[in-house]
């Protein structure tokens, strides 16, 4: 068992998600047709032995509490330690409203950070879809000999990528940061992900809060750097989507129409577990037709599928013509209607006839249970 | 702890009808409507009427078996005051032990288990039927007619009533005659391998057939009639739903193919929910090329080629150009560019290679016959296996 401690961020998500995030965090934003995005945190975690599992959340959390259970679907549910969900609790010194940082929620949740059994920690984005060796990862970090290891990946083409670049001063080391996209060829962007060593994580918190400061890389990672710390550099190889806008979500969902991509995400050496539903397998009727999509258990499908990504439990009646769409859980999509370009979210239907269609750029996205 | 009913599931068979599938495993799990496992459909029916203390009785192969009931918890199962229990045959102190010899002696051997539950009644079922049944509805029957023991029974087509157990009721609904697979039958009322005995008496009988040398040990041979001969009071519960016995490979192929009408039987029907352990897989990928009808299509599958009337499990991989038509296939099983799999059952992890042809279409659709290819049998490239015929490990040149 490593001597790793995992961490989830699950308190933020961005607003340019839009209607996708109303009904819950972008932590349970469902994902290529059965996953919820944290489940890559949680998998990449169980994958590597770790057993404890604090997950930070703040608000909307109702759906990711749902998902997560007890934590048995990754194997979390442990008799000591296990999944540890941290919702805000009270005290004295705690404000309400949003966490304005990392460092603000960090230090929400520090009586749990001070009382972790490892020495160190893995600080995980939950709006990441990717799949981490983490304990290659934990490896490396513990090899170089630095206090804080960040995970970078090649997310120049994926959209949504994150903005913080670290500068190699050796191939696996780096001792300046970069704030933009711009320039400095050589940097490497960071998909957030870190391996800290739990003592210096504690120092930075209690840094923050003496200092009033709020933020991981603006405020704390630049003190550490300031100070002639070293942060050491994993490069992470395959597919890795950071997903904070409508348009991100919908070209990360027909990416995984790619093989390459998706073999990337799902291999059976590390598999990426999500809660169970138990459905029936998915039929496929007389006149149905599909090409090039991923389906997941439990559709009834009587019409066509170009292009698509259909979630639990769809159905799509007949004569319907579904092309470049992302239909999640329990959507009915009536007879003869055509979609192009939509993103309908659980539970929505569409009337017999309708005729929808965004376009891959501006996709329509259709919220929970609504009616079209 | 005391229960008012548990049920005895017997999962223990060898499935000799179906050796080429069951060499390696038991027939309770066979992989069965894509996403199922045969024992998948008494378990589930055990939830859904609100049993929650079964016993599954095991002995042939059971390495798979265990496995996949583990905890239980797929089917909800995995409760403190309850469960599913894995009963195989065991020692006692000053024993020697010995195999269950017959399905009246594996439930003899573990009585010590059924009383452990201090139960009223004791539901007898077994590991190798594809069906629907609310047994609370059947013990409230037995029951109310204050029987002895509560025989489900169906109705069959008479030309087919030898294979099973047949019996005669009076007007009033109780058994008065059991035959064990007559030669010549004189009802079309087939006992469906599901009886539901008043512990007490059944105990009874176990412990006195016993000590018959004679005796097979067996419910429908032994006990059932020592019972009727004794006058006690049998009841015939009458059940119209789907029901099938699927012990040979035609049964098999054909119950399968029933899959696809849900007015025979609705696995879609989500207020009686059949569950099962799921593998973990991602969702299925269906090809820029593929072309797929009247189908069931399970997580884990890739197709890229044509799949029409067919049943597939998780997992299972169609290449290029190849072609599936009214077949079964198993977990894991692939199938190569430029195959051909017609009337065909392909086992768990079998490898159909580029260009083979596996099956053919019957000329005669009342004797269809179905070509086998046995789990992780490897059929090579080019080789051709016929209508009917097994593959037991493999078939053709490499």
């Amino acid at each position: 068992m490593p001597d790793l401690h995992g961490l989830i961020y699950a308190y933020h998500s961005s607003s340019a998600l839009g209607e996708l995030v109303v009904p819950r965090t972008s932590a349970s934003l469902p994902f290529c047709s059965r996953y919820r995005l944290i489940d890559f945190a949680l998998s990449s975690m169980a994958n590597a032995g770790i057993r404890d599992v604090g997950v930070i959340m703040q608000r909307d959390y109702q759906s990711l509490l749902d998902h997560l259970g007890s934590g048995k679907d990754w194997d979390l549910s442990r008799l000591s330690g296990g999944l540890c969900l941290l919702p805000p609790f009270g005290m004295h010194d705690s404000h309400f409203g949003e966490y304005n940082g990392c460092m603000e929620a960090l230090s929400a949740v520090r009586t749990y950070i001070n009382n972790i059994k490892q020495s160190h920690v893995v600080i995980f984005r939950s709006d990441l879809a990717v799949n981490l060796d983490l304990h290659e990862i934990f490896d490396s970090h513990l090899a170089s000999g630095c206090d804080i290891t960040a995970v970078c990946a090649d997310c120049s083409l994926k959209g949504g990528s994150s903005k913080i670049r670290f500068v190699p001063d050796t191939p696996n080391t780096s001792k300046q940061m970069l704030f933009s996209g711009l320039g400095q060829k050589e940097a490497l962007s960071s998909i957030e992900v870190y391996i800290i060593r739990k003592s210096l994580l504690v120092e930075l918190i209690e840094w923050s809060r003496t200092n009033g400061k709020q933020h991981f890389h603006r405020d704390a990672l630049a003190h550490y750097l300031d100070e002639g710390g070293t942060v050491g550099l994993y490069f992470h190889k395959g597919y890795t989507a950071h997903i904070t806008s409508v348009s991100d979500y919908y070209s990360a969902n027909m990416d995984m129409l790619n093989q390459g991509y998706r073999r990337d995400l799902f291999f059976d050496d590390r598999p990426i577990y999500t809660r169970g539903r138990s459905s029936v397998s998915t039929y496929y009727g007389d006149n149905a037709s599909a090409k090039n999509s991923l389906v997941a258990d439990g559709c009834y499908i009587e019409g066509e599928l170009q292009n698509c990504v259909l979630f639990r439990g769809v159905r799509v009646k007949k004569g319907a013509k579904l092309t470049n769409c992302v239909i999640m859980q329990d959507s009915v999509i009536g007879e003869n209607a055509v979609l192009n370009h939509v993103i309908a979210d659980k539970y929505t239907a569409f009337s017999d006839g309708l005729v929808l269609s965004g376009s891959s750029v501006l996709p329509i996205t259709v919220p929970k249970c609504k009616t079209v | 702890m005391k229960k008012e009913c548990i049920a005895m599931l017997l999962a223990g068979g060898q499935g000799s009808r179906l050796h080429a599938l069951t060499s390696r495993s038991a027939k309770p799990i066979m992989p069965f409507g894509g996403k199922y496992r045969i024992i998948d459909f008494p378990l589930s029916n055990c939830a859904n009427s609100g049993l929650d203390v079964v016993g599954v009785l095991t002995q042939y192969q059971p390495l798979q078996l265990n496995s996949y009931i583990g905890s239980g918890q797929p089917w909800d199962l995995d409760v403190q005051r309850g469960g599913v229990y894995i009963l195989p045959p065991f020692q006692s102190a000053g024993e020697k032990g010995e195999w269950f010899s017959g399905t009246a002696n594996a439930i003899f051997q573990n009585i010590g288990f059924v009383d452990m539950w201090e139960p009223e009644y004791v539901l007898i079922l077994s590991g190798d039927h594809i069906y629907k049944m609310d047994y609370s509805d059947m013990l409230e029957q037995h029951k109310q007619h204050e029987a002895d023991c509560t025989i489900a029974v169906i109705r069959v087509p008479l030309d087919e009533a030898s294979r099973f157990g047949i019996m005669d009721t009076d007007e009033n609904g109780f058994v008065y005659k059991f035959t064990e697979k007559p030669k010549k039958p004189e009802s079309d009322l087939a006992s469906m391998g599901i009886y539901i005995f008043t512990w007490k008496k059944l105990k009874k009988y176990l412990i006195e057939d016993e000590k018959n040398p004679e005796s097979q040990k067996d419910f429908g041979k032994n006990i059932i009639p020592s019972m009727l001969g004794n006058e006690e009071k049998l009841w015939a519960y009458d059940f119209s739903g789907y029901w099938r016995d699927v012990g040979t490979i035609n049964s098999l192929w054909e119950s399968n193919m029933d899959m696809f009408s849900p007015e025979l039987f609705d696995l879609y029907d989500r207020s009686w929910p059949i569950r099962s352990r799921s593998p973990i897989k991602p969702p299925h990928y269906i090809g820029e090329n593929a072309t797929i009808s009247h189908s069931i299509i399970t997580e884990g599958c890739d197709i890229r080629g044509t799949v029409t009337n067919s049943v597939l499990s998780n997992s299972v991989s169609v290449g290029d150009d190849a072609i599936v038509n009214c077949s079964i296939l198993m977990p894991g099983c692939s199938i190569g560019n430029g195959a051909v799999i017609e009337y065909s059952i392909i086992g768990e992890n079998a490898e159909i290679r580029t260009n083979a042809h596996v099956g053919a279409a019957p000329d005669d659709f009342n004797n269809i016959k179905i070509a086998t290819c046995g789990p992780s049998s490897v059929v090579y490239a080019n080789a051709q296996v016929e209508a009917g015929e097994i593959v037991y490990t493999k078939k053709g040149e490499e």
